[in-house]
């Protein structure tokens, strides 16, 4: 639009500017011509590809991505058209939340009409319970096996996830995204009413609406073989492609008293209480796992117990050492807590097993009936309590992972008896509601950071007795038992953040998301959740120090402080009225350990005693609608613009008669 | 190079080479040798050397009917069977395509 503009120029100038003005109105031109025609759709969550011994799970999409003609899938008919009668395959569904279930997602696996599947996220037409995982979660990698409660193994007892699917450990091979956001879907929507829709059960002209979804996943087949082929990637290419990653992120622990971290196996004179809970969850879409009753309710109450524990054991200190720890990965065959264990085997830990006297988990305690609590124990082994009435195995928990090695007293803490009370276990609708977490309507967001919901005061309660119980199991009196209570304003893991932990830069907006994922990210190296986790124990576990910012970077050189003891952390201040918010030095005695599957340290990617789960690698991920054409239309615009080529090119001396003379100058 | 303007020795000569190369895994020159002298051995009229020249034409077609044969057969086979070999099929492979068997 600026190149006719100025006076004249000298012939070389007037040129070339007219040549450049005319590649920049080309290049103007053909990028908003790409934008007249897709339209991105930028808050798509995709399904990826995951790997086992034996298996690929997961969906991928074809190298160039998938594409089909819209059609929304609301009703019963919808599916026979998009099945069987519609005359445009292949279809890419918008699925309605109702119609995300097993059934239909095999129908549409086994059907060769189906592009891809874009499922709509929302609570309305919500079944009253989904859950893609497994009936009977890590049911290879727990204590019972063949050789130990084969009567108890692979849930004959009890089946502990009995509405699970298993839509998350099926294999698709187009590609399955989520909608979260309604704007988007009501883009997508208004495509397909404006194009897709039938007219009295007439088959809808083109132009059509189609979608567009690229996901495509390196890995395939299982573990072993893409071990083996990053492996030969990395040896003998010139352009080495990793084709996956295994999951892998940090535990976070800490310790009463604080444990020498540079002396490893076993600390002398120590005796240790671990509670334990997880931290990760999982969906069936990638990086999706609100997981509130899932892992939420366990983080929370075990980060209420140690709030409650800390003042009690600095006055009166119980002669057992309390070890906390928050173990990464459990959804994937119990990351975290095998690599802590292996890590204790092999002393490569601060602790070894020797110095644990006995292990309490918080299982998943939000959903309790009533004021009911259930303990959960081995049969098999000497429990705490000696009367045993029903011989039933323990859930899905870490704690089978310590007994696999070594036959420690402990206990899960659950709220259901026999079955999950969780109806979404694992899965994207684990959220805030499902806890039945609600404020009144006239909150503001800081007020409703410290209310006191019944999910809050429930979990307090809880809190208080695991706190107290791990007060007397470490030997303390019972005497400073009624000092040792649970504030229930520490729910605030599901709201957006307060001013305090704002200042953590990598929560962003809506719920934090609990999926294990690959470490390095980019928000630093630690997964959000971890970190999160990190420093609120540090918050409440550390001390204030008067150190400056590089002393507090490198704690060796002052004298007062022990690295060995302590981590330093250096965060701001809390900003309030009377408090600029300034930044100071925190010393806590909370560490993270390295959680990633020891069966990839070994390097035996088909081991059936660890998890080995990698995730594929990807290039691009992306979801796009355009409208589309025929193909008779595509041929029409070849054809044409051949004629008009011909046409001008014969009729050239005619039509560019108007040259000037060629200067006699260079360039 | 245009044959036509070549003495008659020369283009024995260059049948010879192109034959005798063709022994070194070369199986192109045994194909460039029967399309090029195709003409020259069996459509000219006949001169001195045009029988040596047929020979070598034919027995280069021969070596090239036979490599075809063979690189066929073993390119069907590995393109079907190299997602069941699996470790095998992965260390005889050059590049494997990603996110498939």
């Amino acid at each position: 639009k600026n190149c006719v503009s100025g006076g004249p120029a000298p012939d070389e100038n007037s040129s070339m500017s007219r040549v450049m003005c005319v590649s920049a109105a080309a290049g103007v031109l053909s990028s908003s011509v790409e934008q007249k025609i897709y339209v991105e759709l930028n808050e798509t969550v995709p399904c990826v590809r995951l790997l086992n011994a034996t298996h690929q799970i997961g969906c991928q999409s074809s190298i160039s991505g998938d594409t089909g003609v819209l059609h929304v899938l609301e009703t019963e008919s919808d599916l026979d058209w998009i099945l069987s009668s519609g005359p445009h395959p292949p279809y890419m569904v918008i699925m309605e939340t109702a119609f995300f279930n097993r059934s239909v997602m095999m129908r549409m696996k086994n059907s060769s009409r189906v592009a891809g599947v874009a499922v709509i996220v929302s609570k309305t037409g919500l079944a009253d319970n989904f859950s893609p995982h497994t009936t009977c979660p890590n049911q290879n990698t727990g204590v019972y096996s063949a050789s130990y409660g084969s009567d108890l193994a692979n849930c004959n007892v009890t089946m502990w996830n009995p509405l699970g699917n298993g839509l998350s450990y099926e294999d698709f091979a187009f590609p399955v995204f989520a909608l979260k956001d309604e704007n988007q879907t009501q883009v997508i929507r208004k495509c397909y009413q404006d194009h897709n829709l039938r007219v009295n059960g007439s088959a809808p002209q083109y132009p059509l609406c189609a979608m567009q979804l690229f996901s495509h996943m390196h890995a395939a087949t299982d573990t072993v073989t893409c071990m083996r082929r990053t492996d030969l990637q990395n040896r003998f290419s010139i352009n080495p492609e990793v084709l996956c990653d295994p999951l892998s992120d940090f535990n976070v622990w800490t310790s009463t008293r604080p444990l020498n971290n540079s002396a490893k196996g076993h600390a002398a004179n120590e005796s240790v209480v671990i509670a334990a809970t997880r931290l990760d969850g999982r969906s069936f879409f990638w990086e999706q796992a609100p997981s509130a009753e899932g892992t939420v309710s366990g983080i929370v109450t075990l980060l209420a117990t140690i709030q409650a524990l800390s003042p009690v054991t600095q006055e009166a200190p119980p002669p057992r050492n309390i070890f906390f720890s928050f173990f990464q990965g459990e959804a994937f065959d119990y990351i975290g807590s095998s690599k802590m264990v292996y890590d204790m085997e092999r002393n490569d830990f601060v602790i070894d097993l020797n110095n644990v006297h006995s292990m309490l988990e918080i299982g998943q305690v939000g959903l309790r009936r009533g004021r009911s609590l259930w303990m959960h124990s081995d049969p098999r082994k000497l429990s705490l309590f000696s009367h045993p009435s029903v011989s039933q195995p323990l859930p899905p928990s870490s704690f089978q992972r310590f007994l696999r090695v070594r036959g420690i007293p402990g206990l899960v803490l659950a709220d259901h008896n026999t079955s999950f009370n969780n109806r979404y276990y694992e899965s994207l609708y684990d959220d805030a509601e499902n806890l039945n977490v609600t404020y009144p309507p006239d909150l503001s967001p800081d007020e409703q950071l410290v209310y006191e919901t019944d999910a809050a005061k429930s979990l307090a309660e809880v809190a208080t007795l695991v706190a107290r119980s791990l007060y007397i199991q470490a030997g303390g009196e019972k005497k400073n038992l009624n000092n040792i209570t649970a504030d229930p304003k520490i729910w605030f893991l599901h709201q957006h953040v307060s001013d305090c932990v704002r200042l953590l830069w990598f929560l962003g907006s809506g719920p934090p998301q609990f999926y294990i994922g690959l470490g390095p990210r980019i928000h630093g190296p630690v997964h959000s959740v971890t970190r999160f986790v990190q420093y609120i124990l540090a918050n409440l576990t550390g001390t204030v120090t008067n150190l400056t910012e590089s002393q507090c970077q490198n704690p060796s050189e002052v004298n007062t402080e022990n690295k060995d003891l302590f981590s330093y952390f250096w965060v701001s201040g809390p900003a309030s009225v009377n408090n600029t918010g300034e930044p100071f030095c925190r010393s806590a005695s909370v560490r993270l350990s390295k959680a990633v599957s020891p069966a990839f340290e070994l390097l035996e990617y088909g081991s059936p005693n660890y998890s080995i789960i990698p995730q594929s690698r990807w290039k691009s991920i992306r979801a796009r609608i355009f409208p589309m054409l025929t193909l008779g239309v595509g041929v029409a615009v070849l054809l044409l613009s051949l004629l008009v080529t011909y046409f001008i090119s014969s009729k050239a001396e005619l039509l560019f008669s108007s040259a000037r003379e060629t200067p006699a100058t260079t360039y | 190079m245009n044959l036509e303007r070549i003495p008659n020795e020369e283009k024995l000569g260059l049948s010879r080479r192109y034959y005798l190369g063709g022994f070194a895994f070369l199986p192109f020159l045994w194909l460039v040798n029967v399309l090029w002298f195709f003409r020259e051995a069996f459509l000219k009229p006949t001169y001195t050397e045009q029988p040596q020249i047929k020979s070598y034409v034919k027995k280069s077609a021969l070596g090239l009917i036979v490599w075809v044969a063979v690189l066929t057969t073993w390119i069907t086979i590995f393109q079907h069977f190299r997602a069941q070999w699996g470790e095998v099929g992965d260390y005889l492979s050059f590049t494997i395509p990603l996110g498939t068997a």
